[in-house]
């Protein structure tokens, strides 16, 4: 098992763990918990390629790129979270149950 | 020395997930993103090591340990169930032997790029300009978000 | 060309500027003259008979890298961004008003940096760019979801939230795959790639999280969950630049766009077809029941977009062209559905359509228009809707599939039974005690209404013009791959 091999796994192992998180934890802020790991999976995946295909530059910047959209994700969330923790008074996601149908 | 170093991150990551305390959780990701940036700086990406220490592990671990300490009062009360940390472990090696198979079958061939020259920031600012912009429109777009979504309303607290 | 993405921008930047001389009227007419002037640029540009034009950008001399392309297919989509966006600006003229949004200033922003986002992916020709533009418009849509910060929105916004975000991964994974096993970002070199025989294992494996992906943008079934709830609270305007927008430009323009480029397979393409077909009879079938105008709409795009990938799916030229014209007539049947939504909930102030009763009288522009949408989006001649279905129903009966058409027609009828069923609850029948004292909405909102059912009547009637000079060149861009020249 060579070395991409062995990151990747590791990168995708991330990003299921994250999709995990989102499918089974009940806090919210749990799951943007789980957003950013998926978020780490990628760029662990994207600077191993790089560095496997001997570009390290090219997959730098695309993981910059994808860090500052991660960063605008985020904010816009946890505004969101606030939001909701203000209407309900609770950060459990079993309470959001107002749209039904 | 790698295989270590994805180790603590992978075990820092599954604790982040699986821990009841919230305070500790997000701890518990910096670490796992200073051991990324690690692991950047090891692969020669010493400028996604140095975004990803100062972006995720400052600018994003600062807003949520804010959220986390503004509400508190639930974060401490709530209980996840102990469920799915049981299962845990079943379906991750399911996945992990799934994956493995994947990627040994897709790993034929992996050719080497074009060699690169100049400097990195000569490369950030003519081959992918474009993102550029795109980076200066997701940040506008969040800006203006955050900025709407706490604006003086009449209703407001 | 770049204008298209920088005007909308740098407006959006210096609105919250604006607002602090000029209260009400410069906030209002910045956006929609702007917006005005782009659609008016957009359409012109069509006249040229150019099949491609492929820019290398130049700053202060040195070659920048911004490679812009723009072909049939992206200058379809850009009439149809600047056409929706134009009519919901309009629209909101008098909309925000009346719903107490608070400064206009940060609303108009939303939406322009939505348009600047969607452009920005029609004209990208760097899967990443694609993505990263993706990614402008979903957030500020986030923010226009939960822009009323009631209970019900912050809810429905963070739903959709959560799922844009696994969809994001789910792309973003399948880039890392290409990248690693290709090194190619560029669409001319995925192109190249993929037809490289020993790189099938990957395009398989890519093509599948790109479907997942993007199908979960376009709120393709089973990934549709997020669409009822986002658009129920949210202001009019979002379920209507969303819908009409956001799903075919983010959605179903980017995975064709795809498809196309990797090469037209027939897994890849049965895949497609179920999934259309899954999404039309669900989305029916879910749209009977309900009460609430927002979410049987939202049912009702949901089987529409089926109705688009259907067509796509098939990946003939007839095929192609049915989807993509159904793409278009659909953006601007919902968008003008929804705008109705919102001028019946700012009249009457409930979203229940069991409330209603016999408006018709009291609100003659909103129900005319309202029954132009209906029948549009069911199917009828001589309206637009009508055309395109015809066309992929066609389609599906030439490539071999007659019981998938004959499904395609049944859930056209059903979709025209719950409609009418719809409009006569609603504006016909006796006029309900209750709404004694409605007025018809605003000047704005009844002019974009009507601007929008003035459209669909007007591409029913002249549909083959429209064919053939907007269509067709978008569909033999599609079907031919793309044929990019590298610098």
């Amino acid at each position: 098992m060579n070395n991409l091999t062995l990151d990747l796994v590791f990168a995708a192992g991330l990003v299921f763990l994250g999709l995990y998180c989102l499918l089974f934890m009940r806090n919210i802020i749990k799951l943007l918990i789980g957003v950013e790991i998926i978020a780490k999976g990628v760029t662990l995946g994207f600077i191993s390629g790089g560095f496997a295909r001997d570009s390290v530059f090219l997959a730098q910047c695309l993981v910059i790129t994808v860090i500052v959209v991660e960063v605008s994700v985020m904010a816009a969330a946890l505004a969101i979270v606030i939001r909701l923790y203000r209407h309900n008074d609770s950060l459990d996601i079993r309470r959001l149950t107002r749209l039904k149908g | 020395m790698e295989l270590i170093l994805l180790i603590i991150l992978a075990g820092s990551a599954v604790t982040a997930v699986f821990l009841h305390d919230l305070l500790k959780s997000a701890l518990s990701l910096i670490l796992a993103s200073i051991v990324l940036a690690i692991i950047f700086f090891m692969k020669n990406a010493a400028y996604a090591g140095v975004f990803e220490i100062s972006v995720v592990a400052g600018l994003i671990m600062v807003l949520f340990i804010a959220v986390i300490s503004m509400t508190k009062h639930e974060g401490i009360l709530l209980r996840e169930s102990g469920f799915p940390l049981i299962l845990f472990p079943v379906i991750f090696s399911l996945f992990a032997v799934a994956g493995i198979f994947v990627i040994n079958r897709l790993m034929l061939q992996v050719n080497a790029g074009n060699t690169l020259q100049g400097t990195f920031g000569q490369f950030l600012w003519e081959k992918r300009t474009l993102d550029l912009a795109g980076q200066a429109a997701v940040i506008l777009a969040g800006v203006i978000v955050v900025l709407s979504l706490f604006r003086k309303g009449k209703e407001d607290e | 060309m770049l204008g298209y993405v920088l005007i909308p921008l740098v407006l959006a930047g210096l609105l919250p500027l604006v607002s602090r001389f000029s209260r009400k009227f410069l906030l209002d007419f910045l956006p929609n003259v702007a917006l005005f002037c782009l659609l008016l640029y957009s359409l012109a540009s069509q006249s040229g008979n150019i099949d491609s034009i492929v820019r290398q950008l130049f700053w202060f001399g040195q070659p920048v890298g911004l490679n812009l392309c723009i072909d049939g297919f992206s200058r379809l989509m850009l009439f149809l961004i600047y056409l929706v966006s134009f009519a919901v600006s309009i629209y909101s003229v008098s909309y925000a008003d009346a719903e107490n949004l608070g400064s206009k200033a940060y609303y108009y922003g939303l939406i322009l940096v939505i348009v600047a986002g969607l452009s920005g992916l029609v004209m990208s020709s760097d899967i990443f760019s694609i993505y990263v533009f993706l990614e402008v418009a979903a957030v500020a849509s986030y923010g226009l979801t939960a822009y009323s910060r009631g209970a019900e929105e912050t809810e429905g916004a963070f739903k959709y939230l959560l799922l844009s975000a696994v969809a994001s991964g789910l792309i973003l994974f399948g880039i890392v795959l290409l990248y690693s096993f290709t090194g190619a970002l560029d669409l001319g070199e995925i192109f190249i790639a993929a037809r490289n025989p020993n790189n099938r294992a990957v395009v398989m494996v890519c093509m599948s999280m790109f479907i997942a992906g993007f199908g979960l943008k376009s709120a393709l079934v089973p990934f549709h969950t997020w669409m009822p709830d986002a658009y129920t609270a949210s202001p009019a305007t979002l379920p209507a630049l969303s819908s009409g927008l956001l799903i075919k430009v983010s959605g179903v323009y980017a995975l064709t766009r795809i498809i196309s480029v990797f090469g037209l397979n027939p897994a890849v393409s049965l895949v497609v077809v179920y999934a259309g077909v899954v999404s039309v009879v669900i989305g029916t079938l879910l749209a009977i029941g309900q009460t609430d105008f927002r979410r049987l709409l939202a049912y009702s795009s949901i089987s529409q977009v089926g109705y688009v990938f259907l067509g796509i799916g098939l990946c003939t030229p007839l095929g192609i062209t049915g989807g993509l014209f159904h793409l278009f007539n659909h953006s601007l049947a919902k968008s003008l559905l929804f705008f109705n939504a919102g001028s019946l909930e700012q009249s009457t102030g409930t979203r229940d359509l069991s409330k209603f009763g016999g408006l018709g009288k009291r609100m003659p522009i909103t129900a005319g228009t309202s029954v132009v949408g209906s029948l549009s989006v069911a199917g009828i001649p001589p309206l637009n809707g009508f055309w395109s279905k015809l066309i992929i129903i066609i389609a599906l009966v030439q490539s071999g599939h007659p019981c998938i058409a004959l499904i395609g027609v049944l859930a056209s009828v059903v979709t025209l039974w719950y409609f009418l069923l719809v409009q006569s609850r609603a504006f016909f029948g006796k006029l309900n005690d209750t709404w004694k004292g409605v007025r018809e909405s605003g000047f704005w909102m009844s002019s974009a209404s009507l601007f929008m059912a003035l459209i669909c009547i007007f591409i029913g009637i002249f549909f083959a013009l429209f064919v053939k000079s907007w269509i067709k060149p978008a569909a033999s861009a599609i079907m031919q791959g793309m044929n990019y020249v590298r610098f």
